[in-house]
């Protein structure tokens, strides 16, 4: 079996390149891959065309720092802590931002057809809309992006209903999937616990895909309890062990999100002087994820690891006293 | 002893929603109010009914409130870990099959006389005054299942041209949805705002006044509401009994999280 372990410094070098038709697993403030996105940043890829699917603060300082070129949103903000991202709303309104709306239903559906390797879509969704009604990016700007599609989406007609108007939708061709799971081993095979979201979907249709993982086990280990598996390692091309590796956001059975450093960040990005310095101190200038965690220091990490039971972190002593 | 007597708008607005649940129904929620809401529901009002989020995650039964539809507050405390596709086809396959369960909350920035609703942006389109996330789960949730639209009554917000249509309603009234190729069994069933509960007219379509809170007054939504709505068949609404603010409070969201 292939040893496919890699150093994240040394992981994104090799896998991640500028350009890049990209999409990162997780969902908003739950298993975001953000160690690797502040690799990302210390390395400088950029021009990223974006599948962003339910995203947060990881696409959120992306686009903060010009890394995009095109973004395909459906849902971006750190629920419960900000109605809406910060960097991605000013980006918007500054007109700086090259961006699209489809509907969270539809841009998983997309992610599910391309790991189905279906040539298009057709879905009765986002009729009478300005999903419809509106496209984020021209046909003439579309045609200049080699990885988009000329088209939003085509209407066509049910070819088994013949009257019935639907939308067809174009599949993503991925270069690359990013995705932070539980378990991973050193031949590839990853289980992701909890809901799998999208992830297992961009796993298979992406053309390079980095796993971070909590735990590294070992290849006889995973094999064990195959039903807890979720992608084989034929699909993976590079392991990472990053514990903590989803923080600030939540990583199931492991670690709560941490709020405090959620609203550090909402407050942040409100302003472009505040979010430079926010990426300076916590990306740029750490250096490494590990100097990352070492500065965010090891009680505030126990603190948000997660009640057996509860699945979230909580004072029990407190409780207790009650 | 803890005084239950004063409750606020938003608080009367959480169990305005909870009491419009039916036992039996699956319940489609976001964070914030309708997950206050449809808890209370549970607890108080409807204990049949069950919860699901547009994230995937199946009949949860949330301990301490999520911030996320994708929460692990959610995931720990739910029967089934689907991914977004699945709850897709399950809504879509409830219409399919004619099943009657689903009841879905969405909320939004602007909506308009006949509950199409905004919640992308404000101003121009690709040059927003305020630029919000997005669809999310909403628009597949407006297509294929019954809203109830949670608001804030301003003038500012219920006008008679919203900038963007994100969930569609009713769209421009009687066979409206239809002509669009969407579901015309299927539609926005009420409003929720923190005045009062708007519904929408069997024959027009259009938004009419049927109840609103004891703050508040039908001369009070005139005045807050930017197109013209009929509020002769406006009820006065009672009060929320003091227990059912206690459970809200004490049991439901202890961390003022939502209230």
């Amino acid at each position: 079996m292939n040893n496919k372990v890699y150093a994240l410094s040394d992981a994104i070098a090799k896998f991640v390149k500028s350009g890049d038709h990209v999409c990162f697993g997780g969902f908003t403030t739950n298993r975001k891959p953000y160690a690797a996105v502040s690799e990302i940043l210390r390395q400088g890829q950029k021009d990223f065309i974006v599948e962003a699917g339910p995203a947060g603060g990881d696409w959120d300082m992306l686009i903060g720092e010009g890394r995009v070129k095109a973004y395909i949103n459906c849902y971006t903000a750190n629920s419960g802590v900000t109605n809406v991202s910060r960097r991605f709303r000013s980006a918007i309104e500054k007109g700086e931002l090259l961006f699209e709306d489809y509907s969270q239903d539809v841009s998983m559906l997309m992610l599910h057809a391309a790991s189905l390797g279906l040539p298009y879509l057709p879905v009765s969704l986002m009729l009478g809309s300005g999903l419809t009604d509106k496209w984020g990016i021209s046909k003439e700007v579309r045609k200049t992006i080699e990885k988009l599609p000329d088209d939003k989406f085509v209407y066509v007609e049910n070819p088994f209903n013949p009257g019935e108007k639907i939308v067809a939708v174009p599949v993503p061709r991925l270069d690359l999937a990013i995705i932070h799971a539980q378990k991973a081993s050193p031949d590839g095979t990853v289980s992701i616990e909890g809901d799998e979201f999208h992830d297992i979907d961009i796993a298979v249709a992406a053309k390079r895909v980095i796993i971070t993982c909590e735990e590294l086990v070992s290849n006889e280990e995973i094999r064990k309890i195959p039903s807890l598996n979720s992608i084989p390692s034929f699909c993976v091309d590079a392991v990472v062990h990053a514990p903590y590796g989803a923080h600030p956001s939540q990583c199931y059975n492991y670690y709560d999100y941490d709020n405090a450093f959620l609203k550090v960040y909402d407050v942040a990005s409100k302003t472009e002087e505040a979010f430079d310095a926010f990426v300076k101190e916590w990306a740029y200038d750490t250096g490494s994820h590990e100097a990352y965690l070492n500065k965010l220091g090891a009680m505030r990490l126990i603190k948000l690891k997660v009640v057996p039971g509860l699945g979230y972190s909580k004072d029990m002593s407190k409780e207790a006293n009650k | 002893m803890a005084d239950y007597t004063n409750y606020t708008n938003k608080e009367m607005q959480a169990v305005t929603i909870a009491a419009q649940i039916k036992d039996g129904q699956i319940v489609i929620v976001g964070t914030g109010l309708p997950l206050i809401g449809a808890s209370l529901a549970k607890r108080v009002f409807a204990p049949s009914c069950s919860l699901i989020v547009e994230s995937g995650l199946m009949d949860c039964a949330p301990i301490e409130v999520p911030r996320s539809v994708g929460d692990c507050r959610f995931m720990a405390h739910c029967s089934t870990q689907w991914p977004n596709i699945r709850f897709v086809g399950f809504e879509i396959n409830e219409w399919l099959h004619d099943n009657d369960r689903l009841i879905a909350f969405i909320g939004g920035a602007q909506i308009d006389a006949y509950g199409n609703v905004n919640s992308t942006s404000i101003g121009d389109y690709y040059k927003p005054k305020t630029r919000f996330t997005g669809s999310g789960g909403a628009n597949g949730i407006a297509t294929y299942s019954n809203t109830i639209i949670m608001m804030q009554h301003q003038k500012r917000r219920f006008m008679d041209k919203i900038d963007y249509v994100t969930s569609p309603g009713w769209i421009d009234g009687p066979g409206g949805r239809e002509k669009k190729g969407l579901p015309g069994n299927r539609g926005p069933v009420m409003v929720v705002t923190d005045r009062g509960i708007m519904k929408f007219d069997e024959k027009t379509k259009r938004m009419y006044l049927a109840g609103y809170y004891p703050t508040s007054s039908p001369e009070d939504i005139i005045e807050n509401t930017g197109f013209d709505i009929d509020v002769s068949r406006a009820v006065a609404m009672e009060a929320p009994s003091q227990e059912v603010i206690r459970v809200m409070r004490e049991e439901i969201d202890p961390g003022h999280a939502f209230i």
